[in-house]
């Protein structure tokens, strides 16, 4: 048999069937968004009706229902300055706390650091209760506070504090003392030699920090009850009829409004983004 | 110079009165966001500011799928409204974690109020003991809505003409249905919003047991597994799995959009007829072996212990329940007032639904009882739901997987 | 740095009264103080809190609260139906979804660690649902899990094949969850085998193929002794994670049909914020500290017997 063929064909053969059996099981990972997408185009009755990726009419008022059901275009733009608010402040205090244990000594360092790290894992499912009474008596719930304060220190911070750290420990010493020497204070060096420095890992825990925001679910559907508070993975849920009945042509469009921009910026930072996950992913 | 002073006393005595008063905002949530309830709602809170211009009024509206659970947050959290709405299911509970503010000192002083035109069985949830814990502004009959047309295509009689006759029983309805599943091609019977299997179990199994003569509970005792509930969910299970004649757990058969020839609803749900695009009507749930026993849904609108303006809410709720605004809302929310209900008003309230019809709705209302509640109802109704799932696959032994509910709710009765 | 290494009481120009080392460590605290603060109050603090919650047997809505002991703990462990019935569906979401993504991962990343034309394109499709909200994902999966309207039964229908109601029946429905998961978080495990992958070297399967191995022999002999240390840390990374699904839950779900999907997040969820029960929940929310703890401490034993 393997004389009929030289290596090279054979070589491309067996590329070939991988390739083949990689686009099977790629199915399901492009198919819900082509099928969230076509059906946000479909009325309620075509849904269900005999499946096509194409919409026999192209439905496109659902795109304008979405934002006259509910205050869709508020709901969008809470989660937008949430997210972004989230990123700078866990930016700007995961970089100092990262630099004090990286670069600092004081007694206590280590025991600092084993006490943090103990955070990594917990769900925040584990400490919600007592946040939700927390919240309570600042005085908090039912307002955008509770879902920027809680990721910025709880477990995710604390994640984004260690990466920081991390990266800082594997930076070459000499030019901070070079810093120091010309007379820069600690923040002067942590802010003009360090973080310029740092930059790819500023911009992972950017982009991990702002997805994680971004997605955030349990949090919101606790401390938020106003429709126009709500944040966008709880205003998906929430295209119903007046009985509780999902209109998916109009969820199904809420959704691909809430995913395909993400999408479009992750096709466009692909590497970077994927390499940001695996920095915060080997770190836990 | 003597006007210029009193002018002056005046517009101070005025703004004395007015500054207290520009803070007085009430909540209310509601779970509508219907623009005709929001304007009937907003003509309640204008009629409310004639008479006190300090106030306004605010209605937030909660989505009805989670409105008891985002209203737990706001209650919990610190964050009370003054007043909402109270679904049936849940007001038992609120009564008994003390959160919500007794009405009678309020109601009885109130001029020209007339309580006891309340209709004893339709306040039974909302009162104990001499107080008052809501007042029901929703008292709502479930009544079959049927496809007219699909009835003449089965050259079957509707189901309002049959019960002229008194032959509108469970077992016509059986038959109904499969004929008309068979002369259609259509499901016969969809449960109410398709939801039967899911969020509306009660509605689901509640009218056939009670028809039958059955309760699901009753005086702290389970009622699931009597003879007569296990014969009312047998022929449901025979009709979903053996005729096929009910819309099957995970199907689509919307009865709205002329996918099943009847379904069970409230007439609220009228408002979405006119689109439909067939002949309909409405008429009476089955009667069964256990009589007539109409099954009702209802809403009470309640004051918030936590409320900082506990009486000014009060107030508003009695605003809101006169007999004139009952009247108002009956073309909307069924009454609880028998004076009301009495009325050739509300029998011609309702532009989609003829006065024959809506005597039926009248009817139900006097006749029927309200859907069983408990204060535990959250965890009975999560202790159910796992056990009722089970009945419905088409090889589910009914009588045993009613025992298992039964088993599953008696700790909590 | 330098100079307060070689003298440590030397004292800072613009501070005399402090010595260096006492002015960087008052320094350091200032660095940390923003997010030790914020880690007290937010975190430990809470923590703490449910222990004490966890003692208590306390209403959310009318918050009278009492304090019953250990009441909670028996009534979650001892004979409690309920809860070992959450358990087992914990365990078996998890011993569900930690081989299949491991083992997709793991076929993923080999498939996917060399260059070839493509690769990026199928590294950037698995990795895709990572990105996407776990919402907006259970909501589009649900609607493709429909009864028999839903796709993928239209689509098994074709094939000859009778899908089953997935979200109606348990196990199909503990099947669905899992699998929609796996798809939803595999591109994370595969970027982690990647890198892994990357970093062995060439010569050694070069030396192996001399030495006329085949594919298999250097997987099972070369490649995979040299994953074991990745391949622990994403075991345990993914087991945790498995313990924290909620939303995914939440919205495909909501723990039935017959509870066959209620797992301990939307357990405590539940018992908490629909039943009101403080108490119990807390007790719920400490026992799945224990484990996620637990589940840690394996972890960093198993990083520092590796280093």
């Amino acid at each position: 048999m393997t004389d009929r063929f030289t290596r090279r064909q054979l070589a491309v053969i067996s590329r070939v069937c991988w390739t083949l059996a990689l686009c099977v099981v790629a199915v399901p990972f492009i198919f819900p968004f082509l099928w969230m997408i076509s059906s946000g185009l479909k009325s309620a009755a075509e849904i269900f009706g005999a499946p096509s990726l194409i919409p026999r009419r192209w439905q496109w008022y659902n795109y304008v229902e979405v934002f006259t059901y509910q205050p869709f275009a508020r709901q969008y733009f809470n989660s937008l300055y949430i997210s972004l608010s989230v990123t700078v402040l866990t930016l700007l205090f995961a970089s100092l706390a990262g630099y004090a244990l990286a670069r600092m000594r004081f007694a206590g360092a280590a025991l600092v650091g084993l006490f943090l790290v103990s955070a990594l894992m917990v769900p925040e499912e584990v400490t919600i209760i007592p946040n939700f009474f927390l919240m309570k008596w600042l005085g908090l719930i039912d307002t955008h506070l509770p879902l920027i304060l809680l990721p910025v220190f709880g477990p995710h911070g604390i994640v984004a504090t260690f990466l920081m750290r991390q990266y800082f420990m594997a930076l070459p010493k000499e030019l901070e003392e070079a810093g120091r020497m010309d007379g820069l204070s600690r923040l002067g060096v942590w802010w003009q030699v360090a973080l310029p420095l740092s930059k790819p890992a500023l911009a992972a825990v950017a982009i991990i920090t702002f997805l994680h925001s971004w997605n955030l679910f349990l949090e919101p559907l606790i401390f938020v009850s106003s429709l126009e508070k709500f944040t966008l993975p709880l205003a998906l849920t929430n295209f119903t009829d007046p009985y509780g009945v999902p209109l998916w042509h109009l969820q199904l469009a809420a959704t691909s409004l809430a995913v395909v921009p993400i999408l479009i910026v992750y096709l466009i930072a692909q590497r970077q983004i994927i390499e940001s996950f695996a920095l915060s992913g080997v770190k836990g | 110079m003597k006007a210029l002073t009193r002018l002056l006393a005046v517009s101070a005595t005025a703004l004395v009165l007015a500054t207290p008063a520009l803070a007085a905002e009430l909540r209310v949530t509601i779970w509508t966001g219907n623009e005709a309830h929001l304007k009937m709602l907003n003509g309640f809170a204008e009629s409310f500011k004639a008479t006190r211009p300090d106030v306004t009024v605010k209605f937030e509206t909660i989505p009805p799928g989670d409105y008891t659970q985002k209203l737990t947050f706001q209650l919990a959290g610190g964050n009370a409204p003054d007043l909402g709405w109270l679904m049936e299911d849940a007001a038992p509970t609120f009564a008994a974690a003390n959160v919500l503010e007794d009405l009678a000192p309020t109601l009885n002083s109130t001029k020209d109020y007339d309580f006891a035109d309340f209709s004893a069985p339709a306040m039974g949830l909302w009162q104990s003991g001499g107080k008052v814990w809501g007042v029901p502004f929703s008292t709502s009959p479930f009544v079959i809505f049927f496809n007219k047309d699909m009835f003449d295509k089965a050259g079957l009689e509707d189901p309002l003409a049959l019960a002229a006759k008194g032959q509108w029983d469970m077992k016509t309805f059986q038959d109904a249905a499969k004929k008309l599943t068979a002369a259609n091609g259509k499901f016969g019977f969809e449960f109410k919003d398709g939801q039967g299997y899911d969020t509306r179990i009660m509605h689901a199994l509640m009218p056939p047991i009670r028809a039958y003569g059955g309760d699901v509970w009753a005086n702290k005792q389970c009622g699931f597994d009597s003879p007569q509930s296990v014969a009312a969910v047998k022929q449901l299970h025979e009709m979903v799995f053996k005729d096929k004649s009910i819309v099957p757990p995970g199907e689509k058969g919307d009865y709205f959009s002329g996918n099943a020839a009847m379904t069970i609803n409230q007439i609220s749900r009228a408002s979405l007829m006119p689109q439909a695009g067939f002949k309909w009507g409405i008429a009476p749930l089955p009667t069964g072996p256990g009589g007539e026993s109409p099954v009702i849904g209802q809403a009470g609108i309640v004051v918030f212990a936590a409320g900082k303006q506990k009486k000014l809410a009060a107030d508003f709720v009695a605003h809101m329940s006169t007999k004139a605004a009952v009247a108002t809302a009956s073309q909307f929310f069924p009454p609880a007032r028998k004076s009301v209900l009495a009325s050739d008003a509300f029998i011609t309230s309702n532009n989609l639904i003829p006065p024959a019809q809506m005597k039926v709705v009248a009817d139900a209302i006097a006749k029927g009882k309200v859907l069983p509640a408990h204060e535990k109802s959250p965890q009975i109704l999560a202790a159910m739901k796992p056990r009722v799932d089970a009945l419905w696959r088409a090889d589910a032994n009914v009588e045993s997987a009613l025992k298992a509910v039964c088993g599953a709710i008696q700790p909590l009765l | 740095m330098a100079e307060q290494a070689t003298n440590p009481i030397a004292r800072d120009k613009s501070t005399p009264w402090l010595s260096l080392k006492m002015r960087e460590a008052m320094e350091a605290w200032l660095f940390l103080g923003p997010t030790l603060a914020g880690f007290l109050i937010f975190f430990a603090g809470p923590l703490v809190a449910v222990v004490g919650y966890s003692l208590t047997e306390w209403n959310l809505l009318s918050q009278q609260s009492t304090y019953v002991g250990l009441k909670n703990y028996a009534h979650a462990l001892g004979n409690n139906p309920d809860f070992w019935h959450v358990a087992r569906n914990s365990a078996i979401f998890a011993l569900g979804l930690v081989p299949a993504n491991m083992a997709l991962a793991l076929a993923l990343a080999l498939a996917l660690s060399r260059p070839f034309p493509g690769v990026i394109f199928f590294r950037t499709v698995f990795f895709a649902p990572v990105v996407t909200s776990a919402a907006a994902w259970a909501i589009v999966w649900k609607f493709l899990l429909q009864g028999e309207a839903g796709f993928v039964n239209q689509m098994l229908a074709y094939v000859g094949i009778d899908g089953p109601n997935w979200l109606r029946e348990p196990d199909w429905a503990m099947v669905a969850v899992i699998l929609t998961r796996v798809i939803k978080m595999v591109g994370l495990n595969m970027i982690l085998y990647i890198a892994a992958l990357q970093a062995i070297p060439r010569d050694y399967e070069a030396a192996a193929r001399l030495e006329g191995a085949n594919s298999w022999q250097i997987f099972t002999g070369i490649t995979w002794p040299l994953l074991g240390p990745t391949t622990l840390v994403i075991m345990v990374i993914t087991t945790i994670g498995s313990f924290k699904v909620f939303d995914h839950i939440y919205l495909m779900t909501a723990g039935g049909p017959e509870n066959g999907t209620l797992v301990l997040a939307f357990y405590i969820y539940e018992q908490g914020f629909k039943f009101f029960d403080i108490g119990y929940a807390s007790a719920l929310a400490m026992i799945m500290f224990v484990i996620v703890m637990a589940l840690t401490l394996v972890q960093l034993a198993l990083r520092r017997r590796d280093t």
